[in-house]
């Protein structure tokens, strides 16, 4: 029962990263990412690659966030100049074209047969090691989370909040929007990035169909449930998300034959959209969100 | 050689992602926010000519079935959740259209499953054309394609609705003043939209295997040619989703099977970069 804690809290810790990263962006600055899980993958197969080249681990983190940010660049110049809804289907693409040169560039990913054997971050026996991995995963989240914070009420914060309400008039007062805004975005992505080394060296093994768009909007959901651009909101949709998650396999689990794991599946991305649609409709601030706000 | 015998086999294809297109390409225009649920209104379209086709034999009636099926999911999507959130902003939209895309997903893979289907179509000899071959089934398709979009074009410029339509496309407030009721032009746009997305996705059902996740494959490719073609100008998305579907066979010959759909991320960015408006757009403002 311990095991099953401590691994349900080591998935949620990652979400609660990921979400995190997704709250910079659009919770703060109104950035519509859709392609948060190209950055997670980024981060997951350099992080992968480079430990199985014998790499240390630390630096593999450092490399994942690295390299994750690094894709925000590109892509940042180019969307950012752009209106919202475009910059929203801009990143879409950007994440179904990392996941296509994932499955393609097999001498680098190894293709749709994935890389196994990725080396843990700790190894023994017992459950000190996943202990190990989910305290290394809190610091990290209370790290983005506090970094977060003081980002916010800082003079960066205030300016990337103004570029969310109103990007005219903080071009007048003489800032760069689009510098703020690939700032935000590459801060973003590297957060996205170091949930993806977590991930890679916690499961150890990754295929690219474990980064297909839905994930994506699991995370989308996290945010919108808990309350757009609030760290306890993220925080609280990450859990509610993973309850979600962890509920459905459960409930499979005690009524086999009851429903089939392809069922499962529907039933899940049915729910997520249900859950977009419900929240947009009748509580887009969230759970915890601010009222003042719509 | 080679070359001209992709291009014909990407015509097909080409009318069916510009099909998908001219519907993005009407919602992005006149409800001003680009639609995610569209994709999956094809596959909708497509599930439901299966089950005609099933039960009849009959394609004409299978197209029929298409048709209603995807106006009407259209239409109770634009009621049920585009409505209400008229006049917030563009980001609700995007995300509840994500949200619907995957309830009507979700419904799909729940009553057919997720295991391949394929249409029981009669297989035919390859026509030789000029020393090019073309499969019957492909013509038949290039017709529905033609019959489909001159009724869209007969609506959108013959009618009153179509002007209508046009209407709150080019400005909202001019066409309310000018007594245009904005609920009946969204009513006649999302029943056209889902009907025409849904002759795509039957066509894409005829041509490949029927998978839940069909049309949400063809949704990027169809944004890459909404834009290609110039947002709301709906000559120009169908001519772009040829553009497109032509390249990306001619394509594969060079970057292979995998990376043909990563070539309409590319198209989008470069068209984004370098001509905003696209092929046939009015000029407007998206920086």
């Amino acid at each position: 029962m311990e095991a099953y804690l401590v691994a349900i809290g080591i998935i949620a810790a990652i979400q609660v990263l990921l979400a995190l990263g997704l709250t910079v962006q659009y919770g703060l600055t109104g950035l519509i990412n859709f392609g948060h899980v190209g950055f997670f993958a980024i981060g997951a197969y350099a992080s992968a690659i480079l430990s199985l080249k014998g790499v240390p681990l630390p630096l593999c983190f450092v490399a994942a966030a690295g390299f994750a940010a690094l894709a925000a660049w590109p892509i940042g110049l180019v969307a950012l100049r752009l209106r919202d809804d475009y910059f929203a289907i801009v990143t879409l693409g950007f994440s179904e074209t990392v996941r296509l040169v994932i499955t393609s560039e097999a001498w680098l990913t190894n293709g749709v047969q994935g890389i196994p054997g990725i080396p843990r971050l700790m190894s023994g026996p017992g459950m000190l090691p996943q202990v190990f991995v989910l305290a290394c995963l809190l610091a990290c989240c209370i790290a983005a989370a506090l970094a977060y914070r003081r980002i916010a009420k800082s003079p960066f914060g205030r300016a990337i909040e103004a570029i969310r309400d109103n990007e005219d008039a903080l071009a007048a007062l003489g800032k760069d929007p689009a510098r703020f805004k690939l700032q935000v975005l590459a801060l973003g992505a590297g957060l996205a990035g170091i949930a993806g080394a977590f991930y890679a060296h916690y499961i150890t093994y990754l295929v690219p169909d474990q980064f297909v768009p839905l994930v994506t909007f699991y995370v989308w959901m996290a945010i919108i449930m808990g309350g757009v651009g609030r760290v306890s909101g993220a925080i609280l949709g990450a859990l509610l998300l993973m309850v979600f998650l962890e509920g459905s396999r459960f409930l499979r689990d005690i009524a086999p034959g009851l429903i089939g794991e392809a069922e499962m599946a529907s039933v899940r991305i049915g729910a997520v959209g249900l859950a977009l649609i419900l929240f947009m409709i009748y509580r887009p601030q969230g759970l915890v969100g601010d009222y003042s706000r719509r | 050689m080679i070359y001209a015998q992709l291009a014909v086999n990407g015509v097909v294809h080409g009318l069916i992602i510009g099909l998908c297109a001219l519907a993005v390409t009407l919602v992005f225009g006149i409800a001003r926010f680009p639609n995610a649920a569209a994709g999956d209104t094809m596959t909708l379209g497509a599930y439901a000519a299966l089950v005609a086709h099933k039960a009849s034999g009959s394609l004409l009636l299978a197209g029929g079935a298409a048709v209603a099926a995807g106006a009407l999911v259209s239409f109770a999507a634009w009621w049920l959740v585009f409505r209400p959130l008229a006049g917030r902003s563009v980001v609700a939209l995007l995300v509840a259209s994500i949200g619907v895309a995957f309830v009507i997903r979700a419904v799909l893979g729940l009553v057919f499953g997720h295991q391949q289907q394929v249409f029981q179509v009669p297989l035919a000899f390859p026509i030789l054309v000029g020393g090019l071959r073309i499969s019957p089934m492909d013509l038949w398709l290039g017709g529905v394609a033609a019959v489909a979009l001159s009724v869209v074009f007969l609506l959108l410029y013959a009618t009153p609705i179509g002007r209508a339509m046009r209407a709150v496309a080019d400005d909202p407030d001019l066409a309310r003043v000018s007594g245009i009721r904005p609920q009946r032009v969204m009513a006649a746009l999302w029943l056209l939209a889902g009907g025409v997305a849904a002759v795509g996705g039957m066509m894409l059902g005829i041509k490949t295997v029927m998978l839940p996740d069909l049309g949400w494959e063809i949704l990027l490719p169809a944004f890459a040619a909404a834009i290609l073609g110039g947002i709301g100008s709906p000559l120009g998305a169908v001519l772009a989703g040829l553009i497109l579907g032509v390249a990306q066979e001619v394509a594969t010959e060079f970057v292979g099977f995998t990376y043909k759909i990563a070539l309409s991320f590319v198209v989008m960015l470069l068209v984004l970069l370098l001509r905003p408006r696209g092929l046939l757009g009015r000029v407007e403002a998206l920086r």
